[in-house]
């Protein structure tokens, strides 16, 4: 019986030996995670929560996942001389020269997404995850299963759909998603996420998106990673999460917020017109991902009551009397006598057709291409008529499920009116309805 | 007597004739080369066109300069605009050479081009300015008219209409200084026009919409707040949240 004890116990250290020869074998996997540009480094205080506890954990879990594997933290530093790169803590940092304050900092920027490639390619990274300001909030669960989607699944993009009350992301309900699915087919939330984890291709195919944008500009300009990955066929996930904290941008005002992502927004959806005009595009492929909410994460119910809405509407009946000359440029006859009655409307009755806002949307989209008007004077007549659709949001989604409700109404319309956009895109000095 | 009568008018009418008959080579050779060079103008723009369309001019403009060349240009494309430049300098040479041609032609001691071409010259000018103001004051009119509305501003139509006139005056002022028509009669009319176009704008706005426009600072204060992004509605009592509503 010794015999066959020592014989197990031979077999054993064998075996491990033969992993341990393996592992030293195979080169490390490595992911990097790089901080927003407005983080202060993983060290610094977020009110008793630190960068660094958020990035050990993250470490700790994907080394218990796969021994041979490195964290690499890329954190923005003034001056990388005075930096150095340090291992400790089970991560290892990296600094980066920060581009300065930009005026996007809620969300990633052309610059980020070229920063990122460069790192990937200077490490030899097999994942990246970009986090976004207040990055300190988010739950370790979740960047781990981001990462789990891109590594083990062969995901190429996964980003979180954190949990968002009613009265939140209201520009995200009203425009960015619904687009986004309509276009491009794709069911992600949040199609400007502030977290990405990306493969290595996905960055590489981001990196050579931003080689469209000159270098001066790209510290202010977006860019879509949910379109890029649908255009090139690659796949993406969702990672159903919580709760996070939302950073705030200081220095724009709604006009030049949405002036900033409809913009963006638009010039994309004509560059990548050829892909969204095809009759039958290619399926996306959707990797599914991890559920990593606690029992603690719940929806807040709808704080908006409907005297919220009547600055709203005063403000889009004062902007009708005054922008019904510039809306016209843009708007058919249809949608302009739809403007006139709801300007028209009690507060009370105050309702915006899905069907209305869908067209205002891709009428705009439309002049925005063919520069019917200067660029930003078109973006800034499109606030009024917003404020309009969220007033009616207000009166119409009295909780949690009414908005949800409306959120998939409106992306349905967006869907089932494509056929319009894509006539007039073709054809815009013909078909005029 | 009649005889006298016939001679003088007889005189006078072949003076006449002989005048035009030298004059007319002269007004044969100015129109002869605006009309060529007019010719060649529509050429060259043709082959302008051509070459901007086929390495996709317009669309390198707009996607390196989106707020610039191609808002200004005429339909948006500045394509267009390099043509139209290209026809109309070649029917401006036109004019030039055919004025020398009739300077020429006519009498060596009138020398009409050494006071037409300048007074040309002015004239282009004078034109190029007019376009230019007249496309600056709508772009203002409209930035003004949008940006007020967006702020809440009941008087936003004024405001608007008021900088469209600023500017316009400006211009034809400018215009008219230019081609120097008027002198001091401009001069102090545009001072006084422009001048009470201010102070009418700045009276209307500073006494008669004080509390409007007090409104509208504290509005735009709380709305530039951080949370720039975010609406937030002061709570009814002091117990009760305050509800907030994010836009991003």
């Amino acid at each position: 019986m010794a015999s066959v004890d020592m014989i197990a116990e031979t077999t054993r250290e064998a075996a491990s030996d033969e992993t341990a020869r393996a592992e030293a074998k195979t080169p490390p996997l490595r992911v990097l995670v790089c901080l927003s540009a407005s983080a202060r480094g993983p060290d610094a205080d977020h009110g008793g929560k630190s960068l660094a506890g958020l990035m050990e954990d993250v470490a700790t879990r994907l080394r218990s996942d796969r021994p041979n594997s490195q964290l690499m933290v890329a954190f923005p530093a003034y001056d990388t001389s005075a930096v150095e790169t340090q291992e400790n803590r089970g991560y290892k940092t990296v600094p980066y020269v920060a581009a300065g304050e930009t005026r996007t900092v809620w969300m990633h920027s052309a610059e980020d997404f070229r920063r990122a490639s460069t790192l990937m390619k200077q490490n030899d990274c097999s994942c990246c995850v970009l986090l976004g300001a207040e990055a300190h909030s988010i739950v370790p669960d979740t960047i781990s299963a981001m990462i789990h989607m891109v590594i083990e699944s062969g995901c190429d993009l996964a980003v979180p759909r954190y949990l968002i009350d009613p009265d939140e992301g209201v520009f995200n309900s009203a425009m960015l998603y619904p687009l986004s699915r309509s276009l491009f087919g794709s069911e992600v939330r949040t199609p400007l996420a502030l977290d990405i984890a990306m493969s290595a291709r996905m960055v590489e195919r981001m990196g050579t998106a931003t080689a469209r944008i000159p270098a001066g500009s790209q510290a202010t300009s977006i860019l879509w990673p949910v379109a890029e990955a649908a255009v090139a066929g690659y796949s993406m996930g969702e990672v159903i999460a919580g709760r996070r904290e939302e950073p705030i941008s200081p220095d724009l005002d709604l006009k030049a917020a949405l002036a900033l992502v409809a913009g963006s927004l638009f010039s994309d959806i004509e560059t990548k017109a050829a892909y969204w005009q095809r009759n039958r595009p290619a399926p996306l492929q959707m990797c599914s991902g991890e559920d990593v909410r606690t029992s603690g994460d719940t929806l807040a119910e709808f704080s908006m009551d409907e005297h919220d809405a009547d600055p709203l509407i005063d403000s889009f009946r004062l902007a009708y009397g005054n922008l019904h000359e510039i809306w016209s440029l843009v708007l058919p006859p249809n949608s302009l006598l739809g403007l006139k009655k709801l300007s028209l409307m009690p507060t009370e009755s105050f309702r915006m057709s899905d069907a209305l806002w869908v067209r205002i949307v891709y009428d705009f989209a439309l002049a925005h291409r063919l520069r019917t008007l200067n660029r930003g004077h078109l973006l800034g007549a499109l606030t009024p008529l917003y404020l309009a659709w969220v007033a009616s949001y207000i009166l119409q989604c009295r909780n949690a499920e009414d908005a949800k409700r409306c959120m998939d109404a409106l992306a349905a319309a967006f869907e089932a009116d494509k056929p319009y956009l894509v006539s007039r895109w073709r054809w815009p000095d013909r078909f005029n309805p | 007597m009649f005889s006298q009568i016939r001679i003088a008018l007889t005189g006078s009418l072949e003076r006449v004739l002989t005048k035009l008959a030298t004059f007319l080579p002269g007004v044969m050779a100015l129109l002869l080369a605006v009309i060529l060079l007019t010719l060649v103008g529509a050429g060259l723009a043709w082959i302008v066109k051509r070459l901007l369309t086929r390495i996709r001019f317009d669309e390198r403009v707009g996607l390196e300069n989106s707020a610039g060349v191609s808002d200004w240009s005429p339909g948006h494309s500045p394509t267009l605009l390099a043509t139209r430049i290209v026809f109309w300098a070649c029917v401006t040479l036109g004019v030039a050479v055919g004025i020398s041609a009739f300077d020429a032609a006519y009498d060596g001691k009138a020398d009409i081009s050494a006071f037409l071409l300048p007074y040309i010259a002015h004239s282009i000018g004078s034109i190029v300015l007019l376009l230019a103001g007249t496309v600056v004051a709508r772009f203002l009119a409209r930035s003004v008219l949008i940006g007020a509305v967006n702020a809440k501003l009941q008087y936003a139509r004024g405001l608007s209409v008021g900088v469209k006139w600023l500017v316009l005056v400006f211009t034809g002022a400018m215009v008219l200084n230019n081609l120097r028509i008027g002198g001091m009669v401009v001069d102090l009319a545009f001072g006084i026009l422009f001048g009470g176009i201010v102070l009418t704008m700045a009276l209307a706005v500073g006494l008669g919409s004080r509390d409007i426009v007090a409104r509208s600072l504290d509005r735009s204060v709380s709305d530039l707040n951080p949370g720039s992004t975010e609406r937030t509605v002061a709570a009814r009592n002091s117990e009760e949240k305050p509800r907030v509503l994010r836009h991003f």
